[in-house]
Order: structure tokens, then C-alpha cells, then sequence
């Protein structure tokens, strides 16, 4: 089983940059961890705005960016986490971490305040 | 065309309300009908953090207080020009509790377009750092745009009459706001300040010790030294950044705070057990 695991929930306007899979591919390798990407889109154009309405969907629903990372080695995960947050910031909302195990999102978590909580 | 004088000032005819009415004149000398609102004549009660507005959109569960009203009034003018004194480094208490009644302002992002200019008085050179900070939260949040700002250094009840510059520049603001209007230009005519948005003069260092942003729009640049002047670029990007963006404030209230109501319910059960100890602890 996994040691520590970590999904970082990115909503529309969240990363500083384009999140692009090549680029987590070198992340991958860099650190020796293990990362996937998915992408939810159900924004539509209305009035000139990507629009959708949030209100009553399940959060895993809602539009968003999901990096999912995960490693046995503490140092291999966090120094990843920390390189993903310099390059994209840090994901915005309480809930970005929501599906992560114990482990992976404690230490997401204080990374944050650390590296990319501003 | 109507331009409404907002005033953050407790003070009937202090030197806040004295330069909103100087520039009142300078807007009605364009044609402007104008009107004056003393936010301390009216009740506004905190905002209580129920989320209503948010979730169940324009449904605030304070009814018994003023703030629909001078929401109406804000509505219902072409142009705003805000009033607000300094005390202690920042504006007056008014206008912070109004800000925080803004959220459900939040369903009418980018659908206005008024121009907005801020008065500024205070008493102390230097004291002065975070006046601009609560003015481009409310103008941003209310969706308009600063066209001017200025800050006149005055201190005693009505003292200001006694400054003939300030005294012309208020009116000059005044003809300035009713002329934007009537051309619908809404360019900034102000101090450029260092926030390519806010036009603001306040930094913020990041964590990162490389990167500056403007704590007000959140847009980030890079500080150099040029000439042994302070410099600060910021890339084209860092405007797409600004939170006060039509579709930043959008994307704010769609993804960071509408999708909570999941959270919330999902988490129901368990915050019910764990804030239990909390009621029943040092009940007032």
C-alpha cells in the first residue's frame, strides 16, 4: 500500500500556469514519485464567460484540474509537492485535498503555509 | 445622468463631507443630478457570515438595517464618488462593514460599468498606508472603477475650506466624474501608483522572497533596482491575474466558495459531534 498519497484539486483561474502532462512527466521523474492527470470540464460559454453552476454539485464534479501524486518516500513526495506549488501555486480552497490519505494530505497541508499558502 | 456622494465620515460638514459636497458642485456644474448618502446616518449591521447570499443567491438574512437601500442608491447612480476619512492608517470603520456586506454584490460581477472617484482626507503625513486598500475593495466588489484618488492632508473640523487647492481639486473631480460619464470613458486619471490595477503604492513580499504582488488585486511582478530607484515588473499575464477581474470574481465564487455547500453538508455529522463541547463550553 502506498505510503503517502495526495490528490491537489485545481479549480478554473487556480495555477499560475498551464498545467500541461509533459511537464508532470518531468515532475515524475525528477523526483521518483508516481503522478496522473485528469481533467473535469463542464464550463459553458454564455455572455461571453465560461459559466457553470456549482452550487449543488458533488465537488468531484464541479470543473477542476486533479494531480494526483503519490510515493513511499517522504522526501521524494514532499520535495515534488513543493516544486508543483512553486510552479503552479498551491491549490486555493479547503476542500482541494479532498480523496487524499492521511499521510499525503498532512503533509500537503503544512507545504502549503510553507511554500504556497500566499 | 446622477453621481452619488457616499460618505464614510460620522462628521456633518467635517472636511470629508465638505470636499464630497465641493465635488458634488464640480459634478452638477457638468449637468449631473447629485445626491449625498452619510453612511453613518444609516444602519448597517456586520455581515453574520450565513452564507445565504452565497447560497441561496441575493438573499441576505439581514433585513432589518439599510444596506439594500444604499445598495439601491448605488444602483440606481451613473457615477460614484467615495468619501472616506483616515484615522488610524486606514479608512473608517463604515466603510469595512459595508465591504463586508458586499458579497451578495457578487451575482452582478461585470454586468456594471460606473466610474468612481475617492476623497481621502487625513491629518498626518505618513499615516496613511492602507487608505486605498478598503476604497478599491468596496469600488471593486460594488463593480466600479476607479477613475481618480486623492488623499488632502487637513486636520480640525472644516479646516479644509481654508485650502483653496483642495478645495478646486474637489470640484475639478467632481466635473471630471460627470465628464467620464457622459463619454463613457472610464480611463484612470489618477496618481499611476505601482499595481498596474489598483493603482496602488503597497507591495507585498512572497515566501518565495522573489516575488512582490499587490495584497489588494494579487497581481505579482518581480522587484529590481534600476538607477537605484525601485522598480517593479509586471508581465502581461499578471492583469489576467488580478482578482478583481470579472471573471476572477466569477471564478471565486463558482469554484472556492459555491462547492463548499458540499463540504458542508457531507461534513454535517461529524462537525455536529466535535463542535459539541464548544457549546457547552463558557455559554453566554
Amino acid at each position: 500500500m502506498i505510503k503517502y498519497f495526495v490528490k491537489l484539486r485545481f479549480y478554473p483561474g487556480d495555477p499560475l500556469e498551464e498545467i500541461k502532462e509533459k511537464d508532470l512527466k518531468s515532475f515524475e521523474k525528477d523526483y521518483g514519485v508516481n503522478i496522473s492527470y485528469e481533467r473535469i470540464e463542464n464550463r459553458e460559454m454564455r455572455d461571453g464567460l465560461l459559466m457553470e453552476r456549482t452550487l449543488d454539485k458533488r465537488i468531484e464534479d464541479v470543473s477542476q484540474e486533479i494531480i494526483t501524486l503519490s510515493s513511499d518516500k517522504e522526501d521524494n513526495f514532499s520535495n515534488c509537492i513543493i516544486a508543483l506549488y512553486k510552479k503552479y501555486r498551491c491549490p486555493r480552497t479547503p476542500y482541494s485535498l479532498m480523496g487524499s490519505n492521511d499521510a499525503g494530505q498532512k503533509i500537503a497541508k503544512r507545504l502549503m503555509d510553507a511554500h504556497g499558502g500566499w | 445622468m446622477k453621481v452619488l456622494g457616499l460618505n464614510g465620515s460620522f462628521r456633518k460638514n467635517g472636511n470629508t463631507e465638505i470636499l464630497l459636497k465641493r465635488a458634488l458642485m464640480g459634478a452638477e456644474s457638468e449637468g449631473a443630478e447629485v445626491e449625498l448618502l452619510r453612511l453613518t446616518d444609516y444602519k448597517i449591521q456586520p455581515c453574520r457570515g450565513c452564507g445565504l447570499c452565497l447560497f441561496r443567491e441575493n438573499v441576505c438574512q439581514v433585513q432589518d438595517d439599510d444596506v439594500s437601500f444604499i445598495f439601491s442608491k448605488v444602483d440606481g447612480c451613473d457615477g460614484m464618488l467615495l468619501g472616506a476619512p483616515c484615522y488610524f492608517l486606514e479608512l473608517t470603520a463604515v466603510v469595512k462593514q459595508l465591504i463586508d456586506r458586499c458579497w451578495i454584490l457578487g451575482h452582478k460581477i461585470g454586468k456594471i460599468k460606473k466610474p468612481a472617484t475617492v476623497i481621502i482626507p487625513y491629518a498626518t503625513r505618513g499615516w496613511t498606508p492602507y487608505v486605498s486598500v478598503q476604497s478599491n475593495i468596496l469600488l471593486n466588489v460594488m463593480g466600479l472603477t476607479k477613475i481618480n484618488e486623492i488623499t488632502v492632508c487637513t486636520q480640525g473640523i472644516s479646516e479644509v475650506v481654508l485650502d483653496d487647492e483642495a478645495m478646486d481639486l474637489a470640484y475639478r473631480l467632481g466635473k471630471e466624474i460627470a465628464v467620464a460619464i457622459r463619454k463613457k470613458d472610464f480611463t484612470y486619471k489618477g496618481e499611476a501608483g505601482i499595481c498596474p490595477s489598483c493603482r496602488d503604492w503597497l507591495l507585498r513580499i512572497l515566501k518565495d522572497n522573489e516575488t512582490v504582488e499587490c495584497p489588494t488585486c494579487g497581481v505579482r511582478g518581480k522587484l529590481s533596482i534600476i538607477d537605484g530607484k525601485i522598480s517593479v515588473q509586471f508581465e502581461e499575464k499578471a492583469w489576467a491575474d488580478s482578482r478583481f477581474r470579472p471573471e476572477a470574481q466569477y471564478n471565486h465564487f463558482t469554484y472556492h466558495i459555491a462547492p463548499s455547500k458540499d463540504y458542508f453538508l457531507r461534513t454535517k455529522e461529524e462537525r455536529k459531534i466535535k463542535t459539541q463541547k464548544f457549546k457547552e463550553y463558557l455559554t453566554t
